[in-house]
């Protein structure tokens, strides 16, 4: 049943006005992400395959979901802003972006900052060796072999402190440089996040995914905290991408030349409270 | 006079109109929390922990095998897992009833249909090759294992997400409308007050006016429709805020608990499953070990680098800081005996699970597997069993909410226009005399 409110003059005027100043006290909420026509995304600006800066223009995998998740939510107008890690939820808080779709996984600390729908995709730790070798299979293969450190990256740590596997670490840079010095023979193994690897070795062959992973990066849309309903409809976003196969086609095309298992149905939700 | 009057009259329909739309608004979002969505989150969320423990006993046959020991064992895993999927068929075909008509929605309930008849397949092929092996207590033949593995991936990463989102749906439903429908409830009592004070004053205003130019001290007719203008006025903004009420308890203190209770049950037979399948598949024990460990942290969190921490952290926990499923409901009421046992049944779990994982590093699978069926699986019962007490409790509050609401309802829904309309012919009564008075 909807409801219309006949107005006869001048008492329900009066009424009317009223009851508006009694919402005014609980109406100061900022405004959701849903229902907005302009939408500004936080999206990577330095990795290849999820989210690259070329000129102005962005590109990748998390790029392009953001794009879909936008246009579902019936935003005309998206603009896309570089973020570092440390920024995300700064950035949030402050309004700077509405979204953030930047490799961002969901944990119980960064909950109590900000509101995650999806997560859109669950990554895993997993292994990049040179195409050639054989004896690496799965993480405890990489007891005695060189494994590239990242510094700031935890994905090392996971491997030889919270596995125990007596790897030895090589320092490097960034995964850019991990891979470089992979194929120059100089480590013997990379370990971090799937699509990272899957997006660093996009259609260059000399290196592939072990597909032995051990953990789950839960990848979620960032949203300021507290905006339920935009949550709500990012998730619905996020469904309707998977059901119609937008999702998996976009998962091919970014991750699909590097032999990286992929999962293509929706994944499970975390929840918008 | 005529002003007088007419004004009288608008306010009256501004009051007739903004009680009844309110009292609809009510009962309606009673309807939907109690009687719709709300039961449809719930009944979802025990779709997904029957889901769960099909893939959970399917683990326990295959771990037990043909071990003379523990047949009993084996029997009472089949049977549940038949229950199970009893249970889990007609879940869903009461899921597909409740779903209305999201396309989306309806969609996910098929995908889960389909997707269930397929795994029910392949456990049926790996419990009938594990029946032939007659393998001793621990991993199974390779072949079982691999068929084992297709089945509870399928379960993990295609059904039980589905399952999940589909309950997350639901609680959505009830959010909009407990947040849409209880403003609107509160603004028709604001403008329904308003109106009914307006009324009241243009009736008082009305009788003054009449007793100055006619001499007559009392109108009776006026007198009545005052009388009941200001009944009427007070018993809408005392409905109206009433049910606005008994909509935030139910929400509040019932079912708000309720959703995330069960689905922290839901995600514990995951939990407790991924012990088996640690047990089961050693070459995917790091996998499953992390899998034990989200799952975990996403029931009740503390700070944890690894298993172990976390093992350490939870028997720790005092239940003050904790985030999660059950830490954020438990945190700060572990005065409440019920709260309590929740918690302590959760760090009992674990205090098992750090055994069974001992168990097997000093490469004592069998006893590992003894202790999963046997000591870690009461545990579990007894957090669970805690857990399930807990959701009825709050389960309670939310359908005595969701009862008062539509036994205070009673017949105002009819009364509100009625006694307006009444009001109104009292008011025509008392001035039409005096208007024929002037022609």
């Amino acid at each position: 049943m909807r409801r219309v409110l006949i107005v006869p003059p001048p008492a329900a005027a009066l009424a009317v006005l009223a009851a508006l100043a009694l919402l005014a006290g609980c109406g100061g909420d900022r405004e959701s992400a849903a229902g907005r026509d302009t939408l500004v995304i936080g999206v990577n600006a330095d990795g290849p395959g999820l989210g690259l800066r070329t000129g102005n223009r962005f590109e990748g995998f998390d790029v392009d979901v953001a794009r879909e998740i936008a246009r579902r939510l019936g935003a005309r107008d998206v603009r896309f802003r570089a973020l570092r890690s440390a920024d995300r939820e700064k950035f949030l808080e402050r309004g700077t972006v509405d979204l953030v779709v930047a490799t961002y996984s969901i944990t119980a600390e960064r909950k109590t900052r900000v509101t995650f729908a999806g997560p859109y995709y669950v990554a895993h730790q997993d292994t990049l060796v040179r195409r050639g070798e054989g004896r690496i299979r799965d993480v405890r293969d990489l007891a005695g072999r060189r494994l590239c450190r990242v510094d700031g990256s935890n994905s090392w740590r996971r491997v030889i402190q919270q596995r125990g596997v007596p790897a030895e670490p090589v320092p490097a840079g960034n995964y850019a440089e991990c891979v470089r010095m992979l194929k120059a023979g100089l480590v013997d193994a990379v370990s971090t996040d799937d699509l990272i690897l899957a997006g660093l070795v996009r259609g260059d062959s000399s290196a592939r995914v072990v597909n032995a992973p051990f953990s789950d990066e839960r990848y979620g849309v960032g949203l300021r905290k507290g905006d339920v309903a935009g949550c709500e409809a990012v998730n619905k976003a996020i469904t309707g991408m998977y059901q119609d196969g937008t999702a998996a086609g976009l998962l091919r095309r970014w991750f699909g030349p590097s032999g990286l298992r992929l999962t293509t149905t929706v994944p499970e939700f975390e929840g918008c409270d | 006079m005529s002003v007088l009057t007419l004004a009288a009259l608008a306010a009256l329909l501004a009051f007739g109109v903004s009680a009844s739309v309110g009292a609809g608004d009510a009962r309606e979002a009673l309807r939907v929390i109690g009687r719709d969505a709300g039961p449809q989150a719930v009944a979802t969320a025990d779709l997904y922990f029957t889901l769960g423990d099909m893939d959970a006993q399917v683990a326990n046959v295959l771990l037990i095998g043909g071990e003379e020991g523990l047949s009993r064992e084996r029997e009472a895993a089949l049977r549940t897992y038949e229950r199970r999927r009893d249970a889990a068929s007609a879940a869903l075909l009461q899921a597909a009833d409740l779903t209305g008509d999201d396309p989306a929605e309806q969609r996910t309930v098929r995908d889960v249909l389909s997707g269930l008849s397929r795994y029910e397949r392949l456990a049926a092929e790996a419990l009938v090759l594990d029946r032939r092996s007659g393998h001793r207590a621990g991993p199974p033949p390779a072949e079982v294992t691999e068929l084992y593995r297709r089945a509870t991936d399928l379960m993990r990463l295609e059904l039980l997400p589905k399952a999940y989102n589909l309950t997350l749906e639901s609680g959505a439903l009830v959010r909009r409308t407990y947040e849409d429908r209880r403003r609107d409830v509160l603004v028709a009592r604001a403008v329904s007050l308003v109106a009914g004070l307006l009324l009241a004053g243009a009736l008082v205003a009305l009788q003054v006016y009449l007793a100055a130019r006619f001499r007559r001290l009392l109108n009776p007719a006026l007198a009545l429709a005052l009388a009941g203008a200001a009944v009427l006025t007070a018993a809408a903004s005392g409905l109206l805020g009433g049910q606005a009420e008994q909509l935030r308890r139910a929400r509040d203190e019932g079912f708000d608990h309720v959703l995330a209770l069960s689905r922290a049950r839901a995600k514990g037979i995951g939990v407790q499953a991924d012990q088996s399948r640690f047990l089961l598949d050693p070459a995917r024990r790091d996998t499953y070990e992390q899998a034990y460990l989200d799952q975990s942290q996403s029931i009740v969190y503390v700070p944890a680098d690894s298993l172990g921490d976390y093992h350490r952290a939870v028997a720790g926990a005092d239940g003050s800081r904790l985030l999660g499923l059950v830490g954020e409901r438990v945190r700060g009421r572990t005065g409440e005996p019920a709260v309590r046992d929740v918690l302590t049944g959760f760090q009992g779990f674990q205090r098992r699970d750090r055994e069974l994982r001992h168990l097997v590093r000093s490469g004592r699978t069998r006893e590992a597997v003894a202790l999963r069926l046997g000591a870690s699986g009461r545990a579990f019962d007894r957090y669970d069993g805690a857990l399930v007490s807990l959701v009825t409790a709050h389960r309670n509050a939310f359908e005595g909410a969701v009862r008062t609401g539509e036994a205070r309802m009673g017949p105002w829904p009819y009364a509100l226009p009625v006694g307006a309309v009444l009001i109104g012919l009292l008011v025509l009564a008392g001035v039409r005399p005096r208007l024929a008075e002037y022609r």
